[in-house]
């Protein structure tokens, strides 16, 4: 038997039974019932979106690390840029102390006409305490021009090419230089070593000569000008029976760390050999 | 090896010896490594050149060093000498006779500088040049011929591939 109900009639029932539903559903009748419905919903819901999170995460970390790798690099190569840079600006920076100083001196010296040249090589023979200088016959330099940095005498040029020259120090076994000791004013000969100890000779015995005493050139026998200052005393030997005392000298100037030093360009060597009678003329 | 590759190279390594290695002192010797480098190429069975390379490193380093004009390049032919001796008279080279060459290498070149300075009457005691330059100097060359004598083996092996 099928019983039709008018249309009107099932809208006013089913509206009937929903407020019903909801009646129930807010009173709380079907907590428990909701809650065994929900409970495994939201596990799964939860699950789901966890995995959905990590697998969302996975892709945009991945894309991060690219991000990070890329900016790392450029961070690394813009720090080793800098890194030069300063390297550049404290070389630049102890030029510019070392220029400072000369021009100091020059200013000091002002009888003197100088030019500034960088040493670019030693000898390659461990026994000649040599440099060699940038700068050369192109640059006005000539044989024999005495070298100077900020604190005192250097050396003398002992050859030159037009774009270098080779400069002796006083250090060099070789040298022989006249110079006096401030303040007695007493005359010696300062001579170098491979050792690159610097010791005064030929002091004369009634002089007075004292650890701290300056040494400066003498300017006697024409190869350097007067008045530079080479060194300090540090010790002195004297005995009796000696015709002369000798000191040991400390050289104003560190020659294991020359880089740029100055030549004086307008001291014309005196060349005494002319002058030294040949030993078979009458 | 050419001869004419000894001119670039030679001089490249002259430049090195004055400018970077004769500033790294031990005391007051210092390397000699044109010498090192020529030692190690006479030593080599395949090297064919090393004469005139002797030439063209001791004329480079005549041109930078004080000392009188031709000390290095008969010094350096010299130690060629030996080197061709010693190759010769041993049937198997091993790296201790780079060693000895090194070391009469050492000694000669600055025999004959000590011989020129005192002749130019220079007042150095012998003992001090023996313990502060020559010494020292022997020990810094010794340190650079394994790795010159290695990277000249490659370089000449790769020029002269043994069959």
């Amino acid at each position: 038997m099928n019983i039709k109900f008018p249309k009107s009639l099932r809208i006013i029932a089913i509206s009937l039974v929903a407020i019903g539903i909801l009646a129930l559903a807010l009173s709380g009748v079907f907590t428990t019932f909701s809650r065994w419905v929900v409970s495994p919903m939201t596990s799964i819901q939860t699950w789901v979106s966890l995995q959905y999170q990590g697998v969302e995460n996975f892709v945009s970390a991945s894309q991060d690390i690219r991000e990070i790798r890329q900016q790392n690099t450029e961070l690394e190569a813009e720090n080793a840029r800098m890194q030069a840079q300063i390297v550049e600006l404290q070389q630049q920076l102890i030029e510019f102390k070392i220029l400072s100083a000369l021009l100091e001196f020059a200013r000091a010296n002002p009888e003197h006409q100088y030019i500034g040249a960088s040493v670019i090589g030693r000898d390659p023979s461990p026994f000649l305490n040599y440099i060699i200088i940038n700068r050369g016959s192109d640059d006005g330099l000539r044989r024999g021009m005495p070298v100077v940095t900020q604190n005192g005498l250097a050396g003398r040029i002992v050859q030159v090419t037009a774009t270098g020259a080779r400069v002796s120090l006083v250090t060099d076994p070789v040298t022989k230089i006249n110079v006096r000791v401030e303040p007695s004013r007493s005359a010696a000969v300062l001579s170098g070593s491979i050792t690159g100890d610097i010791t005064l000779e030929q002091i004369p015995q009634d002089a007075d000569v004292n650890p701290g005493n300056l040494i400066l050139t003498s300017g006697l026998g024409g190869n350097y000008p007067a008045n530079i200052i080479v060194g300090q005393v540090t010790s002195v030997r004297s005995r009796e029976n000696d015709l002369f005392q000798s000191a040991s000298v400390q050289p104003v100037t560190d020659f294991s760390d020359l880089s740029i030093v100055l030549v004086i360009t307008n001291f014309e060597p005196v060349d005494f050999i002319p002058l030294i009678p040949d030993s078979g003329t009458p | 090896m050419s001869v004419i590759l000894s001119i670039p190279v030679l001089g490249f390594i002259s430049i090195l010896q004055s400018a970077v290695v004769s500033r790294l002192p031990l005391n007051h010797g210092t390397a000699d490594l044109v010498m090192v480098v020529l030692v190690a190429i006479a030593l080599q069975k395949t090297s064919t050149v090393s004469w005139q390379w002797s030439i063209v490193g001791g004329l480079f380093t005549d041109f930078i060093s004080g000392l009188p004009f031709g000390i290095f390049t008969v010094s350096y032919l010299i130690i060629t000498g030996i080197a061709h001796i010693i190759r010769k008279r041993i049937w198997r080279f091993s790296f201790l006779m780079q060693l000895l060459v090194v070391l009469s290498g050492t000694v000669l070149t600055h025999g004959m500088a000590y011989m020129v300075l005192f002749l130019q009457g220079s007042n150095i005691s012998f003992i001090t040049a023996l313990q502060v330059v020559t010494l020292p100097s022997i020990i810094l060359n010794f340190m650079l011929s394994l790795p010159i004598f290695i990277l000249t083996q490659d370089i000449l092996e790769q020029v002269h591939p043994q069959e």
